[in-house]
């Protein structure tokens, strides 16, 4: 039996339409202008014990709200989710005892408090014996160096640090399922490789499934075997990450900011680039707002190392910056037909 | 249990690490009472009782009728209606805990700690420089229960008034009327004998003045008969019990705003 079935799953949201300036919001006191927003509109999917699934879209796709109905916090509108055989808004208590969860933007250590308090209340309050915390408390010290942090008030702990307690916490009673709600959010290069190794490594160790939801396509390409797209409110994509990663990690975006912009400039660039590297070369130039050009390439077509030496010599530019392929981005390939 | 134990306990711990602030709250409230000192001793001056009440016993009243009021400060209605606007309240609806009973651990640990960091200082304040005279009685053994009950009932309306969050988002008016009327209903500013009869005896059958007029009559007047005493203590265990369950009902009413309207 899968742990999590989700079938036809939906959940609409009445949002009251706000009108501008004081005379709107004076309006709005007694308004009834409702529009209804179908924020998951109608997924289904199973997730088997053990998996890592990496759960992403772009900002406002449904994902949170996905994570919150699993979670037992939102009910759905419409359709059938069940964890570990049981919907979890119904008996949400006892639903609460199998399950971990990360929001990424808060905290459910005790702010005030030391660390290790809030590690003792929850070995309270989800009944954690003394054996088995000890235990996981020297597992968690083995893989994040916890005992450092023992004493240290949660507030006073980098943002990085908060969220390893976070996670390693969300794992102290075992749970069969641990939700991580962007769980990188904000965070520099290394503390993220750190991150997705503790995660990788609970993972192993307890057979624990995990749904990841983020932003981050790397998190993704470290942990994930299967990963589910969506966007508004829609699966686009359900299966390997082999298929996908092919298509983050074959994509860059070169960033340029060219001396004497004109209003030809992309066009010459853009026959440049036909004429060095053939019609077929899976490069494409866009202007954006901020005075920088965009050349996204397609690195299994035309390596980037070429795209740019040619651009360099050609054209007077002032910066450069590489920058992986957005989440926006992947999102409209897939649309494009993409993952075929 | 044992997890609303460890959440008390955590509790009282947050009260004992901002140390600074709570030396401020006693030194604040000794100033209080003694400016109340001051206050009713004037008024008191050319008459030895007012409505009944001698210098002595308005002076308790209003001196632990303050304290009281310190002391049931919890903040709860705050801290609660914090978490529903900022979305914390997820992170408890995702743990093997009830709500009310989450928050009522969480300010039962800020009453405890004001009790022993204003209470008690301001008791032997009372007795070893204002030379204040306890009247004995019955009614100072049934006070603890009282003011246990006096605390739960006090929780049940900051609960209610934070819960009110789901629905305006912001409790700033309700926050500020509650804190208002309750003061005022339950007799903490002035006792209520202060009132007009008709008026006294609907304030004494509304669950206000089981918050203050109650605990502060078993420590002023101990010495009623036990009938007497029994049966205010009887109003306020069955207004704790009512607003137990209605406070229950109202929180499954409030949380299908986020649960059915989202968060």
């Amino acid at each position: 039996m899968s742990l999590i079935h989700i079938e036809n799953l939906q959940k609409h949201f009445r949002i009251l339409n706000r009108h501008p300036g004081l005379g709107g919001a004076m309006r709005d006191l007694f308004s009834n202008d409702f529009r209804s927003v179908r924020a998951v509109d109608g997924i289904s999917f199973d997730i088997e014990p053990g998996e890592i699934v990496g759960y992403i879209g772009p900002n406002g796709a449904g994902k949170s709200t996905t994570i919150k109905m699993m979670t037992g916090i939102l009910k759905p509108t419409a359709g059938k989710i069940l964890v570990n055989g049981r919907p979890p808004y119904e008996n949400r208590i006892r639903q609460a005892q199998i399950m971990g969860v990360v929001f990424g933007q808060r905290t459910q250590l005790w702010w005030d408090l030391p660390v290790i308090e809030s590690f003792k209340i929850l070995k309270e309050i989800y009944r954690v014996d003394e054996k088995t915390f000890d235990a996981h408390m020297s597992l968690f010290n083995d893989l994040v160096g916890l005992s450092a942090l023992y004493s240290q008030q949660a507030r006073t702990l980098s943002l990085g640090q908060r969220m390893l307690c976070d996670i390693t916490a969300s794992f102290l009673h075992n749970p069969q399922v641990v939700f991580l709600d962007e769980p990188t959010i904000g965070l520099d290069i290394s503390i993220k490789a750190k991150i997705r190794s503790v995660i990788k490594e609970l993972n192993q160790m307890r057979q624990t499934t995990i749904i990841l939801t983020t932003h981050d396509l790397g998190d993704v390409e470290a942990l994930c075997q299967r990963i589910i797209i969506i966007d508004k409110g829609k699966i686009l994509y359900d299966g390997g990450i082999k298929k996908v990663n092919a298509l983050f990690g074959a994509y860059r975006t070169l960033k340029l900011q060219i001396d004497n912009f004109g209003p030809t400039t992309l066009q010459t660039l853009q026959d440049g680039l036909a004429a060095k590297f053939g019609p077929e070369n899976g490069v494409t130039v866009a202007e954006t707002e901020d005075l920088w050009t965009d050349v996204t390439i397609d690195q299994a077509r035309t390596p980037l190392a070429d795209v740019l030496s040619f651009v360099m010599s050609s054209f007077p530019v002032a910066d450069v910056r590489i920058v992986e392929i957005s989440m926006e981005k992947v999102v409209r390939k897939v649309y494009d037909g993409a993952l075929g | 249990m044992r997890g609303y134990l460890a959440l008390l306990r955590g509790s009282i711990t947050i009260g004992l690490v901002y140390r600074v602030g709570f030396l401020f709250t006693i030194f604040g409230n000794i100033l209080y009472m003694a400016v109340a000192f001051f206050l009713w001793q004037s008024i008191y001056q050319n008459t030895s009782t007012i409505h009944g009440l001698t210098f002595n016993e308005t002076f308790i009243y209003v001196a632990l009728g303050s304290t009281i009021f310190v002391l049931l400060k919890t903040y709860a209605d705050w801290q609660i209606a914090h978490e529903i606007e900022d979305g914390t309240i997820s992170i408890y609806l995702t743990k093997p805990v009830d709500y009310q009973l989450y928050a009522l651990c969480l300010s039962l640990g800020s009453t405890l700690t004001n009790l022993a960091a204003i209470t008690v200082p301001v008791l032997l304040m009372m007795v070893l420089v204002f030379r204040v005279n306890f009247p004995l009685g019955p009614g100072l053994l049934l006070f603890p229960v009282s003011l246990f009950m006096a605390f739960l009932i006090s929780y049940f309306f900051d609960y209610a008034t934070g819960l009110t969050a789901f629905y305006t988002e912001s409790i700033w008016g309700i926050g500020t009327t509650k804190d208002i009327l309750v003061s005022i209903l339950a007799g903490a500013l002035v006792p209520l004998q202060f009132f007009p009869d008709a008026i006294q005896k609907v304030l004494l059958l509304l669950p206000f003045q089981a918050v203050y007029y109650t605990p502060l009559m078993m420590i002023t007047r101990p010495n009623q008969d036990w009938g007497t005493l029994l049966g205010m203590l009887g109003i306020q265990a069955f207004w704790t019990g009512v607003l137990f369950v209605a406070t229950r009902l109202f929180y499954n009413q409030a949380i299908k705003v986020l649960r059915v309207a989202g968060g």
